[in-house]
């Protein structure tokens, strides 16, 4: 009988932005159940933490719709009426614990690794799998060892590294795992479950999401975009990386073309709404709504009478001219209505062709932005709920039926906490959601030689695998996992570029010999790679034969050329005499044997490779394999064992 | 997290009770190219970080900036730098730079900049107070990187006495290590063999030395060493790209875009990056050597015989022959390409043979007692003769440079030549890991073994004798 049960194992991947967390390991895998942002936030009582932001309010104030001066006046107020309020959204004064995948707070990171347990308040013999990041150290994972097993009296505990990981999920022996996340990107080689240390990149840091989303930042602040707004941009999904020699849509075609399909406008909300539809509005003598190419946000921010471009409105609310701007916003939702209908007649027939070009081609495209602080803007005014919903209604650009498809058909990496789950909170409490056209910058999110380092990074792990002969099959079994590389056409553009700084073609020169059967090990098709002795293609010295001739009839043959007789003593020799890799690059495929693991995507595979595992080392060897350490282990070694079982 | 984190049902072992083989030691080798960090019982060092380094100094800031580390040093920026604290000979010469870098090797990978596994255990045993403010506690007295760990270091066989205090200094006062001992690479390149009697021949990158190691103890005025390894073997192959009709294109990875296949030996057509400055020579230079790592590992043969390169057998030229052989091809990565055929003989048989190398004005052909066959004869002379018989018996190949395709057969051949009375026997480690960390791998094998306990220099023998016991202690 295994020592465990299928619904007994919890496995936690922690990283940067996102920790993930199941317990029980459902018949067919699914992906992780909890995702947690990983951050908790300091309480009011030293050392002790709260997983959201609590919000002090006082009761619903008679100046509720006066701004007040000061954001928090409830501060002050008298003890009696002070509420406290959990908002799950807030990022505001957070710790996150884990930077660029190393653990810089440990309290906090503890804090929220029990937080993580508790909320999972799992039954009492449940052994924890946790997803280890490469750039912890060993100490680090000693420590992590006696937290463990000393706080959470787990009867087993083991330490599975990412990369691994991933690799569990891909199925395969041999890959160069890339692991592209928020702060930071790891490359590992790994061949025949054995990870290759040195030479393994560890924490690259800005190769991961938030590089992508400080260099639409830099793009776009001039437009009065925020790093909030850049990053729902990116995980919106009208942000691609276009694959390399595709040029960027240009913006006069779309101009020319945009007054004929103003029907597009009235597509709101939908995140595929045509490139005309601001246009349109700005046709009719409306203003526009939103950055563009052509509106000066940065300087009529300033005007007090003129804030139509302006983006950040939570500035607006807590700044006091809330009114002014709701009047002003109305006005325009009306003129809009009119130019829908006016539009939808003249122009339904134009439309459909507009709509149909893909966001590739259409040099603007919109999104939904969440605004979350304004959200909390309005918050912090201590409106009563009532008026709280009239405002939301009026500041919101999309119909709330709107948003349900938003969260679906978007890529978006929207984060759920722990048990706010979808049913709650959208309706009255959600943020509030506005529409954002974007230019050509959406397509530019990776220019800012993240490729370029990335790729770098992989040529330099693999390159540095002792065993060359084992490179060309690192190449040619990439695993690109994590969110960051979750933008769309990332991947691709990543691969494109290998193959266009890397990629060795067969030498002209050499045209024939490049034919020959590489000397290198190929996988069997049993999925056994042996390496096979190596036959040096050149010849021996004094032969008379045509040396080509000679090579291709003895490469086969080991035993046949007499310059490969390797000293006895030496007979591990397999050190060099390979051609330079790449000669090809490829992505590891994915088995699909989850459907729901298909229709979430691989990003985070590294996960499902978490469920493989656990259920491997669990359930099916037991401790056979040795990885993961047992209580009775534990109190024999101490921490330091765990080195001797982690995988 | 406060409440609950009580210690465990069962008591961890107190801190007391950690010492010698029980707290796994850190054993730190570092060498020109690489500075190896692991613990000791482990089979390969588990951080390896690179002895060049970066230093970044934007214009519009006050003071350089330090980078350490591959991540760092590898991305082209304007103002950077790429050094390394250790000259030709692998002798440090910036301490103070070294120390850092040694620090980062073991801090990185190993023991984290502020974590130590010791002070929760401390503040466990005490039992006082909340273990939280404990664990704060512990960061910020436990600045001293390697306060639980015993560190063992390794060092050159001609290292300076006060170099070696200044390691000891080094360890003690700024990490903060409770146990020291200093070992000879040769020493313990020989015990990762197996064997307490070898004589040691180390190809490195900067210098290639000869060690012979008699019952454990190495045979100090045996020592021979010289600067043909590696990097003599990069600087024979930019010659020769640079002799070569018409010159060979070194280009590193960073300059190029994109590349598209060309016909061999036609120029390339690679779309270039533009930087809008002009990298610094010695980062083009680092990144060239990545280059020529590439080469040496797919192209450079060592000319297996008979005899040597130059002047073959009855006459004829080996190197008439070697142009007859199937060439290598070599593709740059900015997609020139080309086969070198008799070239990639040329490459390495300075090694063996000084009127082989290729010369230039500037670099001088090596002298004769500098190649490897008699580097190890003259390092034979020194020994008695029963030694020698046994010192040849037990020859031990190791380093990186050492991997060059046909290298230990032709040492093999040569030392054949060269002592034909007694039985040559040639052994280099099989796995490419055993023969690039040998040093490290016989000091991580030595430092755990129960019987090192003793050996250790702790801090108290410090404290009383001062730095200069390691003279007496680490022989």
């Amino acid at each position: 009988m295994p020592a465990f049960k299928d619904d007994q194992i919890i496995i936690i991947s922690p990283g940067s932005r996102t920790t993930l967390a199941q317990l029980g390991l459902p018949e067919s895998f699914t992906p992780a159940k909890l995702r947690f942002k990983s951050r908790m936030f300091p309480a009011e009582k030293d050392g002790e933490w709260e997983p959201f932001k609590v919000r002090r309010r006082g009761k619903p104030a008679a100046n509720g719709d006066a701004p007040p001066a000061d954001p928090q006046p409830v501060a002050e107020d008298g003890e009696d009426g002070v509420q406290y309020e959990e908002d799950i959204h807030s990022d505001e004064g957070a710790i996150w614990p884990i930077e660029e995948g190393r653990i810089t707070d440990w309290p906090c990171f503890f804090a929220l690794m029990t937080y993580v347990y508790n909320t999972m308040n799992p039954p009492f013999h449940t052994p924890i799998l946790l997803v280890a990041q490469p750039a912890w150290t060993s100490r680090e994972r000693e420590k992590l060892t006696q937290f463990f097993f000393e706080k959470f009296k787990t009867p087993a505990f083991g330490l599975l590294d990412s990369a691994v990981a991933a690799l569990y999920a891909f199925g395969t022996m041999t890959a160069t795992v890339v692991d592209v996340g928020f702060e930071k990107a790891d490359v590992t080689a790994i061949s025949d479950f054995l990870v290759h240390e040195h030479g393994r990149t560890v924490a690259l840091p800005r190769c991961g999401g938030e590089a992508m989303t400080e260099r639409l930042y830099e793009m776009l602040k001039g437009r009065g975009f925020t790093p909030e707004m850049c990053e729902q941009l990116k995980t919106s999904p009208i942000c691609e990386v276009l694959p390399l020699g595709v040029d960027l849509p240009l913006v006069g075609e779309g101009e020319r073309e945009a007054p004929a399909n103003p029907a597009a406008a009235a597509s709101t909300g939908a995140n595929a709404s045509g490139p005309g539809h601001r246009n349109s509005a700005g046709a009719m003598g409306d203003a526009p709504r939103g950055p563009g190419p052509d509106t000066d946000v940065g300087e009529e921010q300033k005007e007090d009478d003129d804030n139509e471009g302006v983006l950040d409105v939570a500035s607006i609310v807590t700044g006091g001219k809330m009114n002014e701007y709701l009047a002003r916003k109305e006005k325009e939702k009306a003129e809009k209505a009119v130019a829908r209908r006016k539009g939808a007649q003249e122009a339904a027939t134009n439309a459909p062709k507009a709509a149909r070009l893909p966001n590739s081609k259409r040099p603007r495209n919109t999104f939904i932005y969440e605004d979350y602080a304004l959200h909390s803007a309005l918050k912090d005014m201590n409106l009563s709920g009532q008026k709280m919903a009239e405002m939301q209604a009026a500041l919101s650009d999309a119909p709330q039926q709107k948003q349900r498809t938003a969260d679906e058909n978007g890529d978006s990496a929207m984060i759920v906490d722990g048990y706010s789950s979808t049913e709650h909170g959208i309706p009255r409490d959600g943020p509030i959601r506005r529409e954002i056209e974007v230019g050509i910058e959406r397509f530019q999110a990776a220019t800012g030689g993240i490729l370029e380092n990335l790729a770098d990074a992989i040529h330099r792990t693999i390159s540095s695998v002792e065993e060359v002969n084992k490179r060309s099959e690192l190449w040619d079994g990439l695993i690109i996992v994590g969110n960051g590389a979750k933008i769309r056409g990332f991947k691709e553009a990543l691969l494109a570029t290998l193959n266009s700084k890397y990629i060795i073609s067969p030498s002209s020169a050499t045209i024939f010999t490049s034919e020959l059967p590489s000397n290198l090990t190929t996988p069997s098709g049993t999925g056994t790679n042996t390496p096979q002795p190596q036959a040096p293609p050149h010849a021996a010295g004094g032969s008379n034969v045509n040396p080509l001739l000679f090579a291709a009839t003895t490469s086969q043959n080991p035993h046949l050329n007499p310059g490969s007789q390797i000293q006895p003593m030496h007979t591990h020799n397999t050190h060099s005499s390979h051609g330079q890799t790449p000669t090809s690059i490829k992505t590891a495929k994915i088995p699909e044997y989850f459907p729901e693991w298909k229709e979430a995507g691989f990003d985070e595979a590294t996960f499902l490779g978490a469920q493989v595992a656990a259920k491997v080392f669990f359930v099916v060897d037991q401790s056979g394999s040795k990885a993961y350490m047992t209580r009775t282990d534990y109190n024999d070694q101490g921490p330091s064992g765990i080195h001797e079982f982690s995988v | 997290m406060a409440q609950g984190f009580t210690p465990g049902q069962t008591q961890a072992p107190l801190a007391n009770d950690y010492a010698g083989d029980e707290v796994a030691a850190i054993v730190l080798d570092p060498g020109y190219s690489t500075i190896r960090a692991g613990f000791a019982g482990e089979d390969t060092p588990k951080s390896v970080v690179p002895t060049h380094y970066g230093v970044y100094e934007p214009s519009d800031s006050a003071g350089p900036e330090l980078l350490f580390g591959e991540n760092a040093i590898h991305n082209p920026k304007k103002g950077l730098e790429i050094r390394n604290p250790l000259n030709n000979e692998g002798i440090v010469e910036d301490a103070d730079t070294t120390a850092k870098l040694w620090e980062y090797a073991i801090t990185s990978r190993l023991t984290g900049s502020t974590g130590s596994a010791r002070a929760i255990r401390d503040g466990e045993k005490n039992g006082e107070g909340d273990p939280d403010v404990d664990m704060d506690e512990a960061e910020d007295t436990a600045e001293k990187p390697l306060a639980d760990s015993p560190l063992m270091m390794t060092e050159p066989g001609w290292n300076s006495p006060k170099a070696r205090e200044k390691a000891i200094e080094i360890a003690i006062e700024e990490w903060g290590t409770p146990a020291f001992w200093l070992g000879r690479q040769g020493t313990l390149a020989a015990f990762s063999a197996g064997k307490s009697t070898a004589l040691v021949v180390d190809l490195g990158a900067s210098t290639t030395s000869v060690t012979p190691v008699y019952d454990g103890q190495m045979l100090k005025k045996g020592i021979m060493r010289s600067p043909l390894a590696g990097n003599f073997v990069s600087d024979q192959i930019r010659l020769l790209f640079a002799q070569s009709q018409p010159p060979v294109p070194l280009t590193p990875h960073y300059i190029v875009k994109s590349k598209t296949a060309v016909d061999a030996g036609t120029p390339a057509q690679a779309i270039y990056h533009e930087f809008g400055f002009e990298p610094s020579a010695s980062f083009r230079r680092f990144e060239e050597e990545r280059v020529l790592t590439e080469f040496k590992e797919s192209v450079v043969q060592v000319w297996h015989g008979p005899g040597r390169f130059m002047g073959g057998p009855q006459g004829a030229s080996n190197e008439e022959i070697a142009k007859g052989l199937q060439g290598r091809p070599f593709e740059m990565p900015d997609g020139w390409n080309q086969v070198f055929t008799a070239e990639r003989f040329k490459a390495a048989e300075g090694l063996f043979d000084h009127k082989a190398a290729v010369t230039a004005p500037d670099q001088p052909p090596p002298r004769p007692d500098q190649t490897l066959p008699q580097l190890i004869n003259a390092s034979l002379q020194t020994t008695d003769a029963d030694v020698r018989t046994q010192l040849l018996t037990n020859v031990v190949v190791v380093g990186g440079s050492s991997l060059l395709y046909g290298l230990t057969d032709r040492l093999n051949a040569e030392l054949t030549q060269m002592y034909t009375g007694p039985r040559v026997r040639l052994q280099a480690p099989g796995s490419t890991i055993e023969r690039k960390f040998a040093s490290w791998l016989g000091g991580s094998i030595l430092a755990s073994l129960g019987s090192f306990h003793q050996m250790w220099v702790s801090r108290k023998e410090y404290e009383e004798h001062g730095p200069n016991i390691v003279e007496k202690r680490c022989r």
